[in-house]
C-alpha cells in the first residue's frame, strides 16, 4: 500500500504493508528514530507525533490512515541546527534526564502551546498526562512548558500591533 | 499483527456491503485506539480492517431545540472541547475529558468507544442520561434503537454483520430556553488521569421553576457487563425537591441494582460502596447545574469531592 | 550556601544544563533500539505459560524449518552454566519452570513476524505442578518445594538475614509504650520507558561485542563469560545511552545470555528487544517484603528497641532482590538512635517473577514500617512526631549498631525545614474534619558508595591533546542521572578549564577503566572523587610545564578560565592549550595524561552484618499532605515538601532532578503502582493497570537542599540518586492516618484498600506498660 506523508516539511512516498503503523513507518521505513516506543498500547506517550498539528500516539495509528497528511516529529522542531524555544527551555530547565520520554513529551507540549498559548500549571499537567516520565517527577518539564509559554507571549506582545486593536498577551 | 489488509470504502453503502460480505473476518476501524491494541495482543485476528475515517457525513456535533446529534466518527477530543455541549451535556464533556490521554482522545471516536462495548467505557453512561438513540446503518437501511440496547455484554454489541453505528441522537435542554437541566459524570480511579473507571456515574436532572425535579436519569459504568441505566431514579425523584437524604437513597438503590465483579480494580462490594458514594454527588452537581447554582462551563472534580479551599 | 563558599568555585554549584540535553531534545540520541547494524537478526524468547511445571520435552523441528529462521535454541542444544546467588538460575530452563515468564527456548529470525511465528511452532510438553504464590504459604511444610535441586537449603527458604544487637526483650520490659503491627510492601517495577534491548555480535575472530543499556558493565561482562564459558578478555560491552533504568538494568538477566547464545548459534548479530508485557512478566521487579514490627520507647520518648520479623517474597530465583534486606536492615537498626534491635528475616521462594534491584533497594519497604511506627509511637506517647524524631535523630559522630559511621548528618535540619514549610505544628492533627492530613517520614541511605564487592572503586583517566580538549575517561556510566555533566564539572573545576573543553568517555569496556557500576547512589561520590584525583594530577603536570614556560614556581601558578597565570601578576599568563602544545610538540615532548583509582575507605560487613559499608550516609525528610475521600478511599496528594542532606550540591539542577524523580517514583509506590498477581500470573502486564504516576498524580515537589559538606565527598557531596524514593510511602501513609484516624498497613494505598481500612477501623496496636495490659488505641 502506498503511503504518502509530508514529514517535517519533506514529502515521502513509500510502499508499505497495509497494517504498518505510523510509528513503524517513521522509525523503520524513514529511519527517523527520534520518535520512541515504550509500550505499543498508547499508555506511555513516548511515540507521540503531531498529525496536522494534533498529537497522536503513532503506535496505534495506521500509517495508511494518515496518508496525505502532515506529520511533525521531534526531528522537525529545531531548524538549521537551532533549537526551538520549547527545546531550549527543556535543556535549560533540566527537563530531560534519560531523554527517552522527551521526544513525545515535546510533541504533546508543542501541541498544547499551539492550542492554548497561556496554559495554567494544571492545564500543562493535564495536557502532559498521556506522557509518562520516570526520571524527572515532572516538575522541570512543567516549568519548561510554562516558561516557553511566557516567552512566546512576551515575543508576541513585543511585536508592534498593526491591527489597531490592543493585543495584551502575556503575564 | 500478521498480514492484515486495509479496505477503504468511499461510501457508507460500500462499507456496509464489505462488512456484510466478510463477517467476522473484517473489523471496522476509525481512530484505532482499541482495534490496534486488540489486534496486537491477539484478542481479535481479522483479515481486513475497514477504514471508516474517510466516510463523509459521520463526523460532527449538531444541535437543535431538543438536543444534539453526534456523528459516530466525531473525535472524543472534539466532544471535550465543544462549548455547545459543555452547556447542554456537561456529563458528556466530563466523561470525554477523562478518557485516555489527549493523544488518545484526538484519535478515538465516539462510535469506536460505544462499539468496543467495554463495561467501563466513559461515553455510554453520559449518553444514556441524555436519552441516547443509536442510529445504525446496515444492509437493510437505517434503524434506530435506544442506545442501551446496543450493549449486549463485555465487547459485544447488538450490531448485526454489516451494520455500522452512524450517529447518536440525544435529548438536552436548549441553554437559551426556559427549561433548566444539568448533568454530571464522575468516576473512581486509582490514578487521577490515564485510568479506566473503577466505577463511572452519570446523572441528569431537570427542574421546573419551583426547583422541583421534573426529570432525572442515572447511568453507571463498570458495575455490570453492560452500561447500566438505573430507571427507578425517575420515580424516586420526579415531583420532589432534591435533598441529601433523597440522593443518598438513590445511591443505595443504585448500589443494589448493579452487579459488579471483583477484579484487580476492586471488589464487587467496594464497587457498590463507590456507586453509593458517587451517585448522590453526581445528582447533586447535576442539580446545582440545573438550578444555575454552578459556574457555567466549569467542570466538576473527577470524583465530585467539592473541597473547601484553605 | 554562603557567598564566600560560592566564590570558592568556578564551576561547582552552577545550575548547568546536562551536556547530552541538546541531543535528547532533538531526538538525535541513538538508543539501543535505534542502532543500525548490518545483517541484524531479531531474537525472541518462548516463555513458560505455567508458574510451576516440569519440562518433559521440547520439539523445535517445525520452528527450525520455517524459512527465515536462523537459530532455535533451548537447554538441549546450548552450553550454559548456572548463574545467580546460590547458582539457582540458568538462562534456558532445563528440567523445570518456576514462574510464568521463565525462558524455555529462543529463536533468531529475519524479522519480528518470522520470529513470533517460529515461537508458535515450538512444542513444549509440560507436566504442570502445584505452585505456591504466597510467601507465608511457601513457608508451610506441605508447600510445593520450588528448588528441590538446592540441597543447601530447607524447604523454600532461600536465605536468612538475622541480626541481633543488645537485648530486645529486656528493653521491651522497660518500655513505657510499644507499638506493634504489620506492614507490607508490594511487588513493583522499575519501569523505565525504554525496555531492555540487547544486541550481540561475534566477529569472525570470535570476539564478542554486546550493546546493552546496562550500567554495571564489568560485572555484566564477567557474568556473561562465567555462564557461557567465554574468554572474558575477548568480550566488549558497549553501553548505548540508557532510556532509564532505576535499577532495572543493573542485573544481568536470562535474556542477556540468550541473546549472546542466539548470535553464537546464528553466526550473525542478533537484537532482542523486550516488549512492555515481557518487562512486567520477565524482567526484574522490586522485592515484596512483609514486616511484623515492634518499636518501644520510654515515657520521655527515647527509643529503646526495634524488633522485626520479616518475610521477603523472593519469587522464583535469587537475583539482587534477595539482598534487598541488606539495605532494609540498615534502616531497621540505624534509622534514629535505637540501642537494641533484632531482625529475623526469611527470604522465601514463590512461583512468581522475582525481585531485582530497584532504586532505594529495600529501603522504601523498611521505611514504610519504621516511620509509621514513629508516628504511632508519638501519638501513643502524646508527643509530636517531629519532636520524637528530633529527640532520637542520628547525629554527626554516631556509630550505629551495624557499624555505620555517621560522619556528617543533616537529618535534624531536614526535619526542621519540612516541619516549618508544611506548617506542621499548626496543622497536623487539626484537619480531620476536612479529610485532610499531614504525615512525615525520614530516611537514612548510603551516600558514599556501598561496599558489597572486594572493591567499591572506580577508575578515571585524563588526557589533554594538542587542541586543549580535556578528555575524561571514566569507569562510571551515564544513565540519565547526569553523571557525565557532573564529572565534567569536577574536572573543569579542578583544572581551571571551561566545561566546554571537557569531553567524557564512559561507554566502552575496552576503553574505560574498571568501576563497580552505577548503583547505591555512588557515582558522584566514588567516580567524582576518582575524576577529581586524576584532574589534580593532570593539572599539576600542566603546571610543571607552565612553570618552565612562564618562569615562575608551580606553586605560584593557577589556572582560571583556561588561562595559566602567575598569581598576582595578571600579565604573566598563557592559554593552557598553548602550554600543552609547548610540552608536546618538540623532540622528547610528552602529552599530559593522568590516571587515578578511588576506592572509598569502607569495609565489607561481617557475618553479623556489622561493618561501615559506606564512606558517608545521606539523610532526608518529607512531609506529605493528602485529602482522603472517605467514601471511595480515593487519596489526592496535595503537597509534598522535601529536604535532603546532599553534602554539597555540585549542580543543584541535576540534584533536584534526582530528588524530584525519585520522589515521584515514591509517590507511585505509595498510591498506585503494583504488579498484581492472580495465581502466579501477572493480571495485567501493561502500563495502564500498573499505575505509574502521571503529571497530574504528582504535585509540585518542593525541594530543599541541605549542605553538610561531607569530609570525604568530592567538594563535600554525597550520593542522592535514591533518597527521594524512600520516604513517600511512609509519609503518605502517615498523612492518610492523620486525615482519617486509620492506620494503613500496605502500599500501594489504592482506593479500595483505604476504604477497607476505614470500614474495618484499622488502628494502631499499642501496648502501654502501666498495667501491662494490651489495648488497641486510636491515633
Amino acid at each position: 500500500m502506498l503511503v504518502e506523508l509530508k514529514v517535517n516539511g519533506f514529502p515521502y512516498r513509500r510502499e508499505v504493508a497495509p497494517d504498518t503503523t505510523l510509528l513503524t513507518y517513521l522509525r523503520e521505513v524513514l529511519e527517523l528514530t527520534g520518535t520512541k516506543w515504550g509500550c505499543l498500547t498508547g499508555d506511555c506517550g513516548a511515540c507521540t507525533v503531531l498529525v496536522d498539528g494534533e498529537p497522536v500516539v503513532s503506535c496505534l495509528q495506521l500509517a495508511c490512515q494518515v496518508s496525505g497528511h502532515e506529520v511533525t516529529t521531534v526531528e522537525g522542531l529545531d531548524t538549521a541546527g537551532e533549537l526551538n524555544d520549547l527545546q531550549a527551555h527543556f535543556v535549560s530547565n533540566g527537563a530531560s534526564q534519560c531523554g527517552f520520554c522527551t521526544p513525545g513529551m515535546l510533541m504533546s507540549a508543542e501541541a498544547l502551546l499551539r492550542n492554548n498559548p497561556d496554559p495554567s500549571e494544571a492545564e500543562v499537567r493535564e495536557a502532559l498526562s498521556g506522557n509518562l516520565c520516570r526520571c524527572t517527577g515532572y516538575n522541570k518539564i512543567v516549568d519548561a512548558v510554562l516558561e516557553t509559554a511566557k516567552a512566546r507571549a512576551m515575543a508576541v506582545s513585543a511585536v508592534p500591533d498593526l491591527s489597531g486593536s490592543s493585543s495584551s498577551v502575556g503575564s | 499483527m500478521a498480514n492484515i489488509d486495509v479496505f477503504v470504502p468511499s461510501t457508507l453503502e460500500e462499507a456496509v456491503a464489505f462488512l456484510a460480505h466478510h463477517g467476522d473476518r473484517a473489523i471496522p476501524i476509525a481512530g484505532g485506539t482499541d482495534v490496534m491494541i486488540d489486534t496486537r495482543i491477539g484478542r481479535i485476528s481479522p483479515e481486513w480492517l475497514v477504514d471508516l475515517r474517510a466516510l463523509s457525513g459521520l463526523s460532527g456535533i449538531e444541535y437543535d431545540a431538543n438536543g444534539f446529534r453526534i456523528g459516530a466518527l466525531t473525535r472524543i477530543r472534539s466532544i471535550e472541547l465543544d462549548q455547545g455541549l459543555r452547556q447542554r451535556s456537561t456529563a458528556l464533556v466530563e466523561a470525554a475529558r477523562v478518557l485516555g490521554s489527549v493523544q488518545v482522545r484526538t484519535m478515538a471516536t465516539i462510535g469506536g468507544n460505544l462499539c468496543h462495548a467495554t463495561p467501563s467505557a466513559e461515553m455510554p453512561p453520559a449518553l444514556l442520561v441524555h436519552h441516547g438513540i443509536a442510529e445504525i446503518a446496515g444492509p437493510d437501511g437505517i434503524r434506530s434503537i435506544p442506545l442501551g440496547q446496543l450493549f449486549v455484554g463485555p465487547g459485544h454489541t447488538s450490531l448485526e454483520p454489516g451494520e455500522i453505528l452512524v450517529r447518536v441522537t440525544c435529548k438536552a435542554a436548549n441553554p437559551s430556553s426556559a427549561s433548566s437541566a444539568g448533568s454530571c459524570y464522575l468516576r473512581q480511579t486509582v490514578r487521577w488521569a490515564m485510568d479506566l473507571a473503577g466505577v463511572g456515574v452519570a446523572a441528569s436532572i431537570e427542574v421546573d421553576e419551583a426547583k422541583v425535579v421534573s426529570g432525572a436519569k442515572l447511568a453507571l459504568s463498570a458495575v455490570a457487563p453492560v452500561p447500566l441505566e438505573v430507571d427507578v431514579v425517575s420515580d424516586m425523584l420526579v415531583g420532589k425537591e432534591l435533598t441529601p437524604q433523597l440522593t443518598k437513597e438513590v445511591g443505595r438503590v443504585a448500589a443494589e441494582a448493579c452487579s459488579p465483579i471483583s477484579d484487580v480494580r476492586g471488589t464487587a462490594e467496594y464497587r457498590r460502596q463507590v456507586v453509593a458514594a458517587l451517585v448522590p454527588r453526581a445528582l447533586y452537581i447535576a442539580w446545582l447545574r440545573a438550578t444555575q447554582n454552578w459556574p457555567v462551563g466549569k467542570l466538576a472534580p473527577i470524583n465530585g469531592v467539592l473541597s473547601e479551599e484553605e | 550556601m554562603s557567598e564566600t563558599l560560592l566564590a570558592e568555585f568556578q564551576v561547582i554549584g552552577q545550575r548547568l544544563s546536562k551536556l547530552d540535553a541538546p541531543q535528547k531534545v532533538t531526538g538525535r540520541t541513538v538508543y539501543a533500539d535505534d542502532m543500525h547494524i548490518p545483517g541484524l537478526l531479531v531474537g525472541a524468547i518462548l516463555r513458560s505459560p505455567h508458574p510451576h511445571a516440569r519440562i518433559r520435552s521440547i520439539d523445535t523441528t517445525e520452528a527450525e524449518r520455517l524459512p527465515g529462521v536462523a537459530a532455535v535454541i533451548h537447554a538441549g542444544n546450548v552450553t550454559q552454566r548456572r548463574f545467580g546467588y546460590g547458582q539457582d538460575n540458568i538462562p534456558l530452563k532445563t528440567d523445570k519452570v518456576r514462574c510464568i515468564g521463565d525462558e524455555v527456548a529462543a529463536v533468531a529470525a529475519v524479522d519480528d513476524e518470522t520470529a513470533k511465528r517460529a515461537l508458535e511452532l515450538i512444542k513444549v510438553d509440560y507436566e504442570v505442578l502445584p505452585g505456591v504464590f504466597d510467601p507465608f504459604e511457601a513457608l508451610s511444610e506441605t508447600a510445593p518445594v520450588i528448588h528441590d535441586e538446592r540441597v543447601d537449603i530447607t524447604g523454600n527458604i532461600s536465605m536468612r538475614w538475622d541480626f541481633d544487637h543488645g537485648d530486645v526483650e529486656a528493653a521491651a520490659a522497660e518500655a513505657a509504650v510499644i507499638v506493634e503491627g504489620d506492614y507490607s510492601a508490594p511487588q513493583a517495577a522499575p519501569a523505565p520507558i525504554e525496555t531492555h534491548v540487547v544486541i550481540a555480535s561475534f566477529d569472525p575472530n570470535g570476539h564478542l561485542t554486546v550493546w546493552s543499556p546496562v550500567h554495571m558493565v564489568f560485572m555484566y561482562r564477567k557474568a556473561l563469560a562465567d555462564c557461557l564459558g567465554l574468554d572474558w578478555r575477548r568480550i566488549t560491552i558497549i553501553q548505548p545511552p540508557v532510556g532509564g533504568s532505576f535499577g532495572g538494568k543493573i542485573d544481568i538477566e536470562a535474556h542477556d545470555f540468550i541473546t549472546v547464545m542466539l548470535a553464537q548459534k546464528a553466526g550473525r548479530p542478533v537484537k532482542l528487544a523486550m516488549t512492555r508485557e515481557e518487562e512486567f512478566i520477565g524482567a526484574r521487579t522490586r522485592q515484596p517484603i512483609h514486616f511484623h514490627m515492634r518499636t518501644g520507647a520510654d515515657a520521655e520518648g527515647n527509643l529503646l528497641f526495634r524488633d522485626a520479623e520479616v518475610v521477603s517474597d523472593n519469587g522464583a530465583y535469587n537475583a539482587w532482590g534477595s539482598h534487598a534486606m541488606l539495605v532494609a536492615m540498615n534502616t531497621i537498626t540505624s534509622m534514629y538512635r535505637v540501642p537494641n534491635s533484632r531482625i529475623r528475616c526469611a527470604v522465601v521462594y514463590t512461583n512468581k517473577n522475582y525481585g531485582g534491584s530497584v532504586r532505594g533497594f529495600g529501603n522504601p519497604q523498611a521505611t514504610f514500617a519504621v516511620e509509621q511506627q514513629m508516628e504511632e509511637l508519638a501519638d501513643a506517647l502524646g508527643m509530636d512526631p517531629m519532636d520524637l524524631r528530633l529527640r532520637n535523630a542520628n547525629q554527626t559522630g554516631d556509630i550505629t549498631p551495624q557499624g555505620l559511621e555517621i560522619t556528617s548528618c543533616g537529618l535534624s535540619e531536614c526535619l526542621e525545614i519540612v516541619r516549618r514549610q508544611s506548617r506542621w505544628d499548626e496543622r497536623r492533627g487539626k484537619m480531620r474534619q476536612r479529610n485532610r492530613g499531614l504525615g512525615a517520614a525520614a530516611y537514612i541511605h548510603v551516600g558514599g558508595g556501598a561496599r558489597i564487592y572486594g572493591s567499591d572503586g572506580c577508575g578515571a583517566m585524563i588526557k589533554i591533546d594538542d587542541s586543549g580538549q580535556v578528555t575524561l575517561i571514566t569507569g562510571a556510566s551515564e544513565i540519565g542521572q547526569g553523571s557525565e555533566t557532573v564529572l565534567a564539572m569536577i574536572v573543569a573545576e579542578e583544572m581551571g578549564v571551561p566545561v566546554s573543553a571537557v569531553a567524557v568517555i564512559n561507554s566502552n569496556t575496552d576503553i574505560k577503566p574498571w568501576d563497580v557500576g552505577v548503583h547505591a547512589s555512588r557515582t558522584t561520590f566514588v567516580a567524582g572523587n576518582a575524576a577529581r584525583m586524576a584532574a589534580k594530577i593532570a593539572r599539576d603536570r600542566l603546571l610543571e610545564t607552565a612553570s618552565a614556560v612562564l618562569g615562575a614556581p608551580a606553586d605560584q601558578l593557577r589556572i582560571r578560565d583556561g588561562i595559566v597565570e602567575v598569581i598576582g601578576e595578571p600579565g604573566r599568563s598563557m592559554d593552557y592549550a598553548r602550554i600543552v602544545r609547548r610540552r608536546l610538540l618538540h623532540e622528547e615532548g610528552s602529552v599530559v595524561m593522568a590516571t587515578a583509582f578511588y576506592d572509598p575507605p569502607t569495609h565489607n560487613q561481617d557475618k553479623e552484618y556489622v561493618g561501615n559499608i559506606s564512606a558517608s550516609y545521606g539523610f532526608g525528610a518529607h512531609v506529605a499532605e493528602v485529602e482522603v475521600d472517605p467514601e471511595t478511599g480515593m487519596v489526592k496528594l496535595l503537597n509534598l515538601w522535601t529536604a535532603h542532606d546532599v553534602g554539597r550540591a555540585l549542580n543543584p539542577m541535576t540534584v533536584e532532578g534526582q530528588i524530584e524523580g525519585g520522589t515521584a517514583m515514591g509517590v507511585g509506590l505509595a498510591l498506585s503502582e503494583e504488579i498484581v498477581f492472580v495465581d502466579g500470573r501477572v493480571a495485567a502486564p501493561n502500563f495502564h493497570d500498573y499505575g505509574m504516576p502521571t503529571a497530574v498524580d504528582v504535585p509540585r515537589i518542593e525541594v530543599n537542599l541541605v549542605e553538610t559538606i561531607d569530609e570525604l565527598g568530592p567538594y563535600g557531596a554525597k550520593g542522592i540518586g535514591e533518597g527521594g524514593i524512600i520516604p513517600p510511602p511512609a509519609a503518605i501513609a502517615n498523612a492518610i492516618a492523620d486525615a482519617t484516624g486509620i492506620r494503613p498497613r500496605a502500599y500501594p494505598m489504592r482506593p479500595w484498600k483505604v476504604k477497607h481500612w476505614i470500614d474495618t477501623n484499622e488502628r494502631s496496636y499499642v501496648i502501654v506498660s502501666t498495667d501491662r495490659s494490651e489495648k488497641r488505641e486510636s491515633n
